[in-house]
């Protein structure tokens, strides 16, 4: 059942869809297709969890299904729920032609049309050729009854919904569960998954990551705005910069027409990287020109 | 599927048991995986075997260490024990604190023969127990503050969830249960149903400190503490002296002799110096940066002694005042004969704090759970 995968032909694949992973990641990512497990990424924010999965949809050709997760989340958002305004019109409808028979329209009320697909339940009724990627984003965010019912449907992939029946996987779609760690998981649900943690890339990676990226970026932009968010990150801030935080920063310097860096650019930009206001003070205030100058030398 | 040779097999069971002996949970289901993980990455390369065995056989980032330490350890044989010794001497308490009592036991029953005489005196002797101070206890007194510790009335702190569920009157028309109401008469919807936030515990975070000063009262706050995690899994507790130490593991632990043994070998600092602001940095820097504070009440445990930079914890007190829903600061020497706040970190706590109660014996913990569940 565990289907060979090289984890290099998977490597050069993510590459491919402009996502440069490390071995380890694309070890467990490997290791997700060949095993049909759940991967569960864990990390800072801005560190590419998110495009992990997006990526890992590109290379399999499956479609990508995303759920957002948020305080409060249920499974009327999640799964399914009923259109109910259809519902209501529909009923008005049958009433005006006089078509009203109670038996069946009850029937037909809470019949497929009227279902309102959410994303995991799209997962799951999936008809396409490749399986879906199935990415839920931020589970730390959802609270504990949700992370419970998840666990349930991650162990066979099937929901039962009364007034239907059950819905089963025809084939089990790839799911990628992303955490900023806020809070520590259910064991249960970890034992699940197999666990990465991601880090900040080193700058060699960042280097290429932004190339990859930001086509057509300068060079010696690249390398010294990579070093520079480097030695940001070496500094005591209340938010560390992320690649996507660099990424953002490099893009707002391709469109103003920068080559390199400077002070003055720099400054005027810091906020595509820096987010809280008494980080972009320390910076500014204290170590800007100093960085500016390190970064130029590399 | 071939079979992993049983050379590979027996070597992975091994390494299964030195993770467990370093506190990872690894049980037959993670081995199996991580032996299906091997079939696919092969055994060619040391790092691909390294990354299938850590993704396999880990499930939470502070186990990353101590399985890169045992992953080197066993595999490549590089002469160093992966499980680290906690050796450190710890208080323990009196026997007579070590069985535990019974659910059914009732109120006041079960005490030492010899508070018989005072029973007739005076109050009951949990009455006189629950007034004394922390820091003039003795072992034995402390000890009998673990039962009435779990009597605590419930220190959960409640907010409105986004979720909606039924309610007689509430905010949001059900339209869902609306409709299906409406089924029985004939699509009218006579009798509408309604549904209301519902109102879910809030994050609540202890920050204690634990260092010199607070010492008499720390192991009284280590049994507080166990006693409002036992509650539920929206409460986080760390312990500052000099850095920020995550006790929340360690305090689910049952026994509380077995917890702060944990606690006292995960703290090199109890008993050292205070540097308040520091900690906080820290625990902001790690913690709080990934959202913990947010939205949560928060708890400082301290008394304000400050010995590193007032201005810091003036910054990173701040920081937590912003993004928490309430800050409440505990001083257990606020109860003491002619405390004035004066301590230059107890005049900053005090311009960032919401509350300022005292903790320094169970009446006033007592309140202290009334304020965190206001």
């Amino acid at each position: 059942m565990a289907d060979p995968v090289s984890i290099d032909a998977l490597t050069a694949e993510l590459a491919e869809q402009a996502y440069l992973a490390d071995r380890g990641l694309a070890t467990v990512l490997a290791l997700s297709l060949a095993l049909s497990k759940p991967v569960l990424l864990e990390g800072e924010a801005g560190v590419g969890k998110t495009e992990a999965a997006k990526a890992l949809a590109l290379v399999t050709g499956g479609r990508l299904i995303r759920l957002q997760c948020y305080e409060g989340i249920d499974v009327a958002h999640a799964l399914y729920d009923w259109n109910h305004a259809r519902q209501l019109l529909y009923i008005r409808t049958l009433e005006a032609s006089a078509a009203l028979d109670p038996g069946r329209t009850l029937h037909d009320l809470f019949g497929r049309e009227f279902l309102e697909r959410r994303p995991l339940l799209e997962a799951i009724e999936h008809t396409d050729p490749v399986p879906p990627v199935l990415l839920i984003d931020e589970i730390d965010r959802a609270d504990d009854e949700f992370e419970a019912f998840l666990l349930e449907l991650l162990s066979d992939f099937q929901v039962t919904i009364p007034e239907i029946g059950t819905v089963r996987a025809a084939s089990r779609p790839r799911v990628v569960l992303t955490s900023n760690r806020t809070r520590d998981l259910h064991d249960a649900l970890k034992r699940r998954c197999l666990y990465h943690w991601i880090g900040h890339p080193d700058t060699e990676r960042e280097i290429a990551i932004v190339r990859a990226r930001v086509p057509g970026v300068p060079e010696r932009l690249a390398v010294q705005a990579a070093a520079f968010v480097a030695s940001l990150r070496e500094l005591d801030l209340a938010k560390v910069p992320g690649v996507a935080e660099t990424i953002d920063w490099i893009q707002a310097l391709v469109a103003l027409g920068e080559s390199e860096l400077d002070a003055g650019v720099v400054d005027s930009t810091l906020g595509s990287v820096l987010k809280h206001h008494e980080d972009i003070e320390l910076v500014r205030d204290g170590h800007l020109s100093r960085l500016v100058a390190q970064a130029r030398e590399g | 599927m071939p079979a992993p040779g049983d050379a590979v097999l027996e070597r992975m069971v091994g390494f299964g048991r030195v993770l467990r002996e370093a506190g990872l949970e690894v049980g037959p289901g993670r081995l199996q995986d991580a032996l299906r993980g091997l079939e696919v990455v092969g055994l060619a390369h040391r790092e691909d075997v390294f990354h299938a065995l850590r993704c396999t056989l880990v499930a939470r980032h502070d186990d990353l260490d101590a399985f890169d330490a045992a992953f080197a350890a066993y595999w490549e044989r590089a002469g160093r024990t992966p499980a680290p010794e906690i050796g450190l001497e710890v208080p323990r308490f009196e026997p007579d604190s070590a069985p535990a009592p019974s659910a059914a036991e009732g109120e006041g029953g079960g005490d030492d023969g010899g508070e018989e005489l005072t029973l007739l005196l005076a109050a009951s002797p949990d009455e006189r127990l629950r007034r004394r101070d922390f820091a003039d206890m003795t072992a034995a007194e402390l000890g009998r503050l673990r039962r009435l510790m779990e009597r605590l009335p419930k220190a959960v702190p409640m907010r409105r969830s986004r979720r909606l569920r039924a309610a007689r009157a509430g905010d949001a028309l059900d339209a869902r249960r609306t409709l299906r109401r409406a089924m029985r008469t004939d699509g009218l919807p006579f009798d509408p149903a309604y549904r209301s936030r519902k109102r879910v515990p809030r994050k609540l975070v202890f920050l204690c400190d634990v260092s010199g000063s607070m010492e008499p009262y720390a192991r009284a706050m280590v049994m507080f503490l166990q006693a409002v995690i036992a509650s539920g899994r929206h409460v986080e507790a760390f312990a500052f002296g000099t850095r920020i130490t995550r006790l929340t593991p360690h305090l689910r632990k049952l026994d509380p002799a077995r917890a702060l043994a944990a606690t006292g070998g995960l703290m090199p600092d109890w008993g050292g110096g205070t540097r308040i602001g520091e900690s906080l940095r820290h625990y902001n820097d790690t913690w709080g940066r990934r959202g913990l504070t947010r939205g949560a009440t928060v708890v400082v445990v301290s008394d304000g002694w400050e010995r590193g930079d007032l201005r810091e914890l003036d910054t990173e007190l701040g920081r937590i005042a912003r993004q928490a829903h309430r800050l409440i600061w505990v001083n257990p020497l606020k109860g003491r004969d002619g405390f004035a706040p004066l301590a230059g970190g107890m005049r900053i706590a005090l311009r960032h704090s919401d509350e300022f109660v005292e903790g320094h014996n169970l009446v006033a913990l007592e309140a202290l759970a009334d304020v965190i569940s206001r």
